[in-house]
């Protein structure tokens, strides 16, 4: 709590035109909003594009915050909508080399997946890009559900509607197979 | 395996990705130096009841003027029932959308309702009203009365939904398609108040389908536009 009313504190200093602020800001949420990113099995290149993307997008909207309102999920919320837009044109760009019929392009050790190597992505991979984010956000980066609410735009209650959805298909998932989940334990 | 151990698996494979989550101070000291460029005092958004009153005050007005230039003819053959089960649940309609419009362009807003589900209470409620307030079963011109109404009530939306865009201009819309569903809604309202305060046409079929429809049509009508809006300002593939 006390850390999320300096965040706040922070962001009204950063709308001041506050240097130091704004710098403390950014190496505070960036390794969250990072995690963000990488746990949606992004590669680390495009980890760090997006990252900063969402803080040039932040930037420009910073006004937008009002120092009555938590701001870590004003945070996550341009997050999500930067990723939404990669998401988005990822698919676009998926759709048009399958309608020409390419063979896929390899991607360099640098675009690697981090799945592979990424335990909380690999565990993640199963659900849907909206129930993935609702885990990471709860689970992860251990915000409530009015927050997560609030940084995916939309009720408690489909949050907590996801959250089930989410937890119902790990829980088949990991009980169909206990020796890997038990593996992934131990590594972790 | 139960949602306690699920909990632990999550918080153990985040914490064991941490230290390899790959930002380093490069990135981190680049995103400082871009910032640092345009960094300047800005002027925080006013509080969300500005805006909600800002809106209801376009709708209204918006509405009163059409009225005025067509004429109070429906609301002065209306019976005081009708009156009082019509506008207030229009009234209450209107703060709800104004309210979500105006949560929809600030982030990190907390929801109450989904903008779907705002228009179909919208739709819903004013099917409800409409079917309770009119009991005339004729069609007579259905078409073509419907149509001039609907075109009608549209065209009080078109300003409606200009000026509220331009109110909350500074905002930013994390979710285009539903803020624009929410002003087109808001919009319609405003439009279905015009047509309420003067179209003297009371057959049940024609306002429940034609009145109704453009709330229905102008919230479509909103979302389409927020989702181009959105396609044309997103980095193209």
């Amino acid at each position: 709590m006390h850390q999320e009313d300096n965040l706040e504190m922070l962001m009204a200093r950063y709308q001041q035109g506050d240097l130091s602020a704004a710098s403390a800001l950014i190496h505070r949420v960036s390794p969250q909003l990072h995690r963000f990113f990488t746990a949606q099995s992004l590669s680390r290149t495009d980890a760090d594009d997006l990252l900063q993307e969402t803080w040039l997008r932040i930037h420009r909207v910073r006004h937008t915050y009002r120092s009555s309102e938590p701001a870590l999920p004003w945070f996550y919320a341009i997050a999500r909508h930067i990723r939404v837009d990669h998401y988005r044109k990822a698919i676009r760009i998926s759709t048009r080399e399958q309608r020409l019929e390419v063979e896929p392009v390899h991607a360099t050790a640098d675009h690697e997946p981090f799945a592979k190597a990424n335990s909380l992505a690999t565990l993640l991979a199963p659900l849907s890009p909206a129930e993935r984010e609702t885990v990471v956000m709860l689970k992860v980066t251990g915000m409530s559900l009015e927050e997560v609410a609030r940084a995916t735009s939309s009720t408690v209650g489909s949050v907590k509607q996801k959250a089930h959805r989410a937890y119902k298909k790990l829980r088949n998932l990991l009980s169909a197979t206990p020796q890997s989940s038990r593996q992934r334990g131990e590594q972790s | 395996m139960k949602d306690n151990e699920i909990d632990n698996l999550l918080q153990a494979a985040g914490a064991s990705h941490e230290p390899d989550s790959g930002l380093n101070s490069d990135v981190l000291n680049h995103i400082t130096a871009t910032v640092q460029q345009s960094l300047k005092p800005v002027r925080p958004l006013p509080a969300r009841w500005v805006f909600v009153a800002g809106l209801l005050l376009i709708g209204f007005a918006v509405a009163i003027a059409g009225a005025a230039r067509a004429g109070f003819f429906g609301i002065e053959q209306m019976s005081p029932w009708q009156r009082l089960l019509i506008f207030p649940s229009l009234g209450i309609l209107a703060v709800i959308a104004a309210g979500e419009f105006a949560s929809a362009m600030i982030p990190g807003r907390l929801r109450r309702i989904s903008s779907g589900a705002l228009l179909a209470v919208a739709i819903v409620a004013m099917l409800a009203v409409f079917a309770l307030s009119f009991r005339d079963y004729q069609t007579t011109n259905f078409v073509s009365a419907g149509v001039a109404c609907l075109l009608r009530g549209l065209l009080h939306a078109v300003p409606v939904a200009l000026l509220s865009g331009l109110l909350l201009r500074r905002g930013f819309a994390v979710k285009p398609v539903s803020a624009g569903l929410a002003a087109g809604a808001l919009a319609g309202l405003a439009g279905l108040g015009v047509l309420e305060l003067n179209c003297t046409n009371f057959q049940a079929a024609h306002v429940l389908i034609w009145h109704t429809a453009v709330v229905l049509v102008s919230a479509a009508a909103g979302a389409l536009i927020g989702w181009a809006l959105h396609l044309l300002r997103s980095p193209r593939a």
